[in-house]
């Protein structure tokens, strides 16, 4: 493999990871989120 | 039975995804001019074309709101949850195309980041989108969905922009590669690759849009919820 080929191999990695990180970092905000309001709904004191 | 149906989905939508990657990683080959890096595309399309579907998505909430937030105030609440769940959605994936993009193109063109047509536009979108959910999450009061309902609409302006900025103007940003001019097009051994990616981008989408959709509904119950309550305290 020649030095080209191992950054390019490198760059499609790193898109490859931001995407996944964007994607289950905002999928694990959306369940934090959806918790926050099953337990307001269930204490029913939404405060 | 309807968390069956969505654990099933989910499966599905797992199984895709792998698929999806699969495809991208071992079996699309190398473009003959740009050499292993295109492998990016297959995130970066799918991620760009789905963000304006989920901006059109929040265009239709926003339209929805305004049009009946007198005569159907619930018909309403669920037009603008749509709104917001696909603003929010939709800057998650030109999120997405905005990291990939320059990734590729440093690569590619040896610079990060230009200031041409496309890439231009689609940064004032992501911008446009961002002050969208800063609006909601930061400003109160009676008006702010309807003010949000304006910018999402003012906002979804720049979609058909974005899309037509390398039709309408020189950039540097490559020709479009579907519904481009007679030498636009794809070797079939990576066009069905990417449409692999964008079904497999799209049914997560969907998934991601339906949670935060249903997340939003459940907050404007507690919040109705806790302005009742307020109201009988005060009686």
């Amino acid at each position: 493999m020649d030095e080209r080929s191992i950054l390019d191999h490198q760059f499609v990695t790193a898109a490859y990871v931001v995407t996944w990180v964007i994607q289950l970092g905002y999928l694990a905000y959306l369940g934090l989120k959806w918790r926050a309001e099953k337990r307001k709904a269930r204490s029913g004191n939404p405060r | 039975m309807k968390k069956l149906a969505v654990g099933f989905y989910a499966m599905i939508v797992v199984a895709l995804m792998i698929w999806g990657f699969y495809q991208a990683m071992y079996v699309a080959p190398d473009d003959a001019m740009q050499g292993y890096i295109s492998h990016i595309i297959y995130y970066h399309v799918p991620a760009a074309s789905l963000s304006f579907l989920f901006f059109a998505v929040s265009l239709i909430g926003s339209i929805g709101y305004l049009s009946f937030r007198r005569s159907n105030p619930e018909r309403a609440q669920a037009y603008d949850a749509w709104a917001l769940a696909g603003a929010e959605v939709g800057v998650v994936y030109c999120t997405v195309c905005l990291t990939t993009g320059p990734l590729w193109g440093r690569r590619a063109w040896g610079i990060w980041w230009t200031w041409d047509a496309r890439l231009t536009t689609t940064l004032v979108l992501w911008l446009i989108y961002v002050s969208y959910l800063l609006l909601r999450r930061f400003a109160a009061g009676p008006q702010v969905q309807t003010l949000a309902a304006v910018l999402g609409i003012f906002g979804a302006v720049d979609v058909p922009i974005v899309y037509m900025s390398n039709r309408w103007w020189r950039t540097q940003h490559p020709a479009p590669v579907f519904g481009g001019n007679g030498d636009s097009g794809m070797a079939p051994s990576m066009k069905h690759v990417l449409l692999w990616n964008m079904l497999s981008w799209l049914a997560w989408g969907i998934l991601i849009l339906g949670l935060r959709y249903r997340t939003e509904r459940e907050h404007q119950k507690n919040a109705h919820q806790e302005a009742m309550e307020a109201l009988e305290a005060k009686i």
